[in-house]
């Protein structure tokens, strides 16, 4: 009984019960399909915010721990427990799941039940990664994800979502099964040492590995968090899936997707082997560069909406990783806390090109334009979205880039010189995007009665914005949650060479 | 006085499955009344052995000087041949693989067959070992050809032919290992350090064994047979077949601690892995694909002999869950074919909108072949694995996940057909009847058998320790 209990748990688990639940509504009634939904992902966002008020800053442990022992033979348990930066993007995850399937109540009129179960499976998984304590549960959660957003894509997707789903599967799971393989490499090495199987996450932190084995296991371990960030140059997925994938889909893709990546390397590939981390570190921050400058470029050059933002999306990423692989107190809370706000920026933008998409089902620049007239409440709402993304200060995306910008001047100042330019980039093209769609003439005769914002679009858009306003104006909240997990992780990443215990 | 008993005991399941493929063939010939219901009366006989079935105690008996092993691994390994079995006859009772009028040889080959599969796993010595093969193996070359078809002829031929040269390697490499070893028994064999002869012995012995198991080169046989034989003979020799001869394998592998038998291994499982799968890419035959895929699974679980004792605890983990993914996938053929050759892929197109259920179950069981987690086949996977990189073969492990990624590409295939491409044209849909059931209990065990993988794990590894 404990795991329904415990909250943490209890988050994990509700959203699977309440998509088994749906399973059993007849497909045709769609009014309960969408009532059951929006009712479990809502219980899950209230346990949630119990989780918010329950988890105490300070504490350097983990919290809302239960730890249940799952394959005893192979030292397999249900272990599960957050610090800050899984609270935030469990938050994260809460918050935008509603969100998600308020927008899809009119855009998915075909097979609504599959569309809703895979939603549920998909929160749990996603949540499942950021709880698990346990390296086979985080790597099932990782995995299992596959599964609901490959249907996701494929069934519900646009024309090319065929395409788009198997690039996207195969990719994930080519990059994520050398991490298996790592896994069992860690874990028998840990055996081989102490003489107890165990996938511990925070026991297996004390693993002694040499360098060498760490050079192969973090490389193992960083190519699968390298193609979920997306990191140029294992990017070329992400641009397919979220063009084709549903407005729900890529609100998901870009709001908690990406960053299980980031993740990856904070909670597993630098704490497990920060011999090999201080090798790659500098390398995977240039990466991360060169995905800003590269990422903003190509998106630059996009006519289409969608892709831009995709792309956008590229270029973010690389700034939130090269914040994490500097090492460095400021740069890498600012990474935490630019998660957040990627996710609630780049998730509104998406939801904002969804809203025009349902209406003249293009997402073309030169097919708008003038909106400003017609919907002044979207131009509004868009307005706000364009300046958080590109940094404006008083909105969110300004005190993360700006703290990442900073703490990265003292480790990598020629890297962070050069962020700087993707930057300026991403104001240049986010803001011409919105002069064409918004301003100017009403240069299409079909665009003259397009009707602005309904109250649901209001409705899963406040909260966002909401949260994008106060976050700019108070960011202390947020990354004083995060502040204890970022220095563990940095201490974690600093631990002297271990000693030289051969596997 | 305790061990007769359970000898006895023991002993009566196969002696049952005998007696009952005999009433199988003789009874409808004198009673009129029982035509017809063959399927019905072997069914029940197979039930009935079921329950006489039980977990052996903790020990182990030799019987019939040697030729006998009757231990827990025995018993687990019986109670999954007649799972098998019972299943299979499932299938051809809701769908009748020969005509109605015909008499009950179908079902008294199968039997006989199963019985063969059962002695092969517990046999205690080489030569034991070849007569159950053979046992198991002539009864299957006329059920690959009981259709009289040409597709099943050339099936029964082929896997006549290929079995045959297969048999005969055994038989030679059993010779040679008898000049040496006169008494054949696995023990005895263990306890040397072979000498050029009893290798070529062994070798040879390996290779006829690797036919029955599918490994690449010895796999020549499988699609051609997986595809021509009626579709519940093929589950029959992905779930069942393939486990007589990986016990064996298993038992020849491990004499050896090191040198060239287990580098032998080391590339049969190799060049299995990465054929089999690269083969797998291009087929359009669902019973193709799914012969392909039974070959790389062959490889996946000569990678897990690696791990020694905890890698065959896999092995028996993995066997059960490998037939019901394949019991399940062979049946979902079952219920779209039409004529003599099983679907294509692409007549899989839009299932997910005609028959939901069907599209969701087959999709499981595709899922849990890939290993994709939640599914059971994910976690049989990874036990497999786990042995293996304990024991130091990362490299094997390796090429092994990297194919497993290359597969998920034609199992993702299947699914792609099925939810994301249009109805060909309206289909007929036949219910399902018993074929259901089938269907739907396969599917619970995949998505299940995995995130409750405890009870068959603890029965898997007390069962290993006795090999």
């Amino acid at each position: 009984m404990e795991i329904l209990i415990n909250p943490l748990s209890l988050l994990v688990i509700l959203p699977a019960a309440a998509g088994l639940a749906l399973l059993a509504v007849p497909r045709e009634n769609s009014g309960a399909l969408k009532g059951v939904t929006l009712t479990a992902t809502l219980l899950t966002l209230l346990v949630s915010f119990k989780l918010y008020a329950g988890f105490s800053p300070a504490e350097t442990g983990m919290q809302f721990q239960l730890n249940l022992p799952w394959l005893p033979s192979y030292g397999i348990n249900y272990f599960i427990g957050i610090d800050g930066v899984s609270l935030l993007l469990i938050m994260l995850t809460a918050l935008l799941m509603p969100v998600a399937v308020l927008a899809s109540f009119s855009y998915i009129k075909e097979a609504q039940r599959g569309y809703y179960v895979c939603l549920l499976f998909l929160q749990t998984s996603m949540i499942g990664v950021f709880a698990a304590l346990d390296l086979f549960l985080f790597y099932l959660f990782w995995e299992g994800m596959l599964i609901p957003m490959y249907f996701l894509i494929g069934v519900w997707g646009g024309p090319r979502r065929i395409y788009a789903a198997l690039k996207f599967f195969i990719y994930t799971m080519a990059g994520s099964v050398l991490m298996l393989a790592a896994i069992l490499w860690v874990v028998s090495a840990h055996h081989a040492v102490t003489g107890a199987w165990t996938f511990s996450i925070p026991a297996l932190y004390e693993g002694a590995l040499t360098p060498a084995a760490q050079f192969w296991l973090f490389a193992a371990f960083a190519l699968a968090f390298a193609v979920k960030v997306p990191l140029f140059p294992f990017h070329t997925w992400l641009p397919d899936a979220h063009v084709e994938a549903p407005t729900a889909g890529s609100v998901l893709l870009a709001g908690v997707l990406l960053k299980m990546g980031v993740y990856g390397y904070m909670r597993l590939a630098v704490p497990l082997f920060p011999a090999a981390a201080a090798v790659f570190a500098p390398w995977l921050a240039a990466l991360g560069v060169v995905g800003i400058i590269y990422g903003s470029l190509v998106a630059w050059s996009q006519r289409d909406m969608k892709k831009m933002v995709a792309y956008s999306s590229v270029a973010h990423m690389g700034v939130i990783v090269l914040g994490i692989m500097c090492l460095e107190p400021a740069a890498v809370s600012g990474a935490v806390l630019q998660m957040v706000n990627h996710g609630l920026s780049t998730g509104a933008l998406f939801l904002l090109v969804g809203v025009l998409y349902e209406r003249r089902h293009t997402r073309m620049i030169e097919d708008y334009g003038g909106l400003a007239k017609v919907m002044p409440g979207f131009a509004a709402v868009f307005m706000i979205v364009t300046l958080s993304s590109i940094g404006l200060p008083g909105l969110n995306g300004f005190v993360g880039e700006a703290l990442i910008l900073f703490g990265s001047f003292r480790v990598y100042p020629w890297l962070a010189a050069a962020a700087v330019s993707g930057v300026i980039l991403s104001a240049v093209y986010m803001l011409g995007m919105y002069q064409e769609v918004v301003f100017g003439p009403v240069r299409h005769a079909e665009n003259k009665a397009l009707p602005d914002l309904n109250a649901r679009e209001w409705l899963y858009l406040l909260p966002i914005l909401a949260l994008i306003v106060l976050i700019g104006v108070c960011p202390n909240p947020v990354l004083r949650r995060a502040e204890t997990a970022v220095n563990v992780y940095i201490d974690l990443a600093h631990r002297a060479a271990p000693p030289a215990v051969r596997k | 006085m305790e061990h007769a008993n359970y000898a006895a005991s023991a002993l009566s399941v196969p002696l049952l499955l005998a007696l009952s493929a005999f009433a199988v063939l003789l009874l409808p010939l004198f009673i009129k009344a029982l035509r017809g219901t063959q399927g019905l009366i072997a069914l029940s006989a197979v039930l009935a052995a079921l329950t006489f079935s039980r977990l052996a105690p903790q020990v182990g008996l030799s019987l019939f000087s040697g030729a006998l092993l009757i231990n827990p691994a025995s018993s687990y390994l019986w109670i999954f041949a007649l799972c098998v079995l019972a299943l299979v006859i499932s299938l051809s009772v809701s769908r009748a693989p020969v005509r109605e009028e015909s008499g009950g040889e179908y079902y008294f080959l199968l039997i006989m067959s199963t019985l063969g599969l059962m002695v092969l796993m517990a046999a205690g010595d080489l030569f034991t070992a070849f007569i159950a093969l053979e046992l198991l193996s002539l009864p299957l070359y006329a059920l690959a050809g009981i259709r009289r078809t040409r597709p099943g002829l050339e099936a029964a031929y082929k896997y006549f032919m290929l079995g045959a040269f297969g048999s005969a390697l055994t038989v030679m490499g059993i010779a040679l290992l008898n000049s040496i070893y006169p008494g054949l028994s696995f023990g005895e064999l263990k306890t040397v350090t072979p000498d050029p002869l009893a290798l070529a012995g062994f070798l040879l012995v390996i290779s006829g064994f690797a036919f029955k198991t599918a490994l690449v080169p010895f796999h020549m046989w499988v699609p051609d047979a997986y595809e021509g034989a009626p579709t519940q003979i093929s589950a029959f020799m992905g779930a069942a077949v393939k486990a007589g001869g990986v016990v064996i394998l298993w038992r020849l592998y491990g004499l050896f601690d090191g040198g060239p038998v287990r580098e032998i291994f080391w590339w049969l499982a190799v060049i299995t892995v990465v054929t089999a799968n690269l083969m797998a890419l291009g087929q359009k035959g669902l019973k193709r694909l799914l012969a392909y895929s039974s070959v790389a699974h062959a490889g996946y679980l000569a990678v897990a002999f690696f791990g020694g004792t905890r890698g065959f605890e896999a092995v028996l983990y993995y066997l059960p869950v490998y037939a019901m993914a394949t019991i399940g996938a062979f049946a979902v053929a079952l219920a779209l074919e039409k004529g003599d050759k099983g679907p294509l892929i692409d007549d899989l197109a839009g299932l997910a909108r005609t028959r939901p259920w069907l599209a969701a179950a087959m999709s499981s069981f595709m899922f849990s072949l890939a290993g994709v987690p939640p599914l059971a086949g994910f976690f049989a996977k990874f036990y497999a694995f786990a042995g293996a990189v304990s024991a130091g073969y990362t490299g094997l492990v390796v090429i092994a996940v990297i194919m497993s990624a290359v597969s998920v590409y034609y199992y993702l295939k299947v699914t792609v057909v099925m939810y994301m491409k249009p109805a060909a044209g309206e289909s007929d849909s036949e219910p399902l009847g018993s074929l259901g059931f089938v269907i739907g209990l396969m599917a619970a065990g995949v998505i299940l058998a995995g995130i409750f993988s405890r009870p068959l794990l603890v029965l898997a590894a007390e069962a290993s320790r006795w090999f």
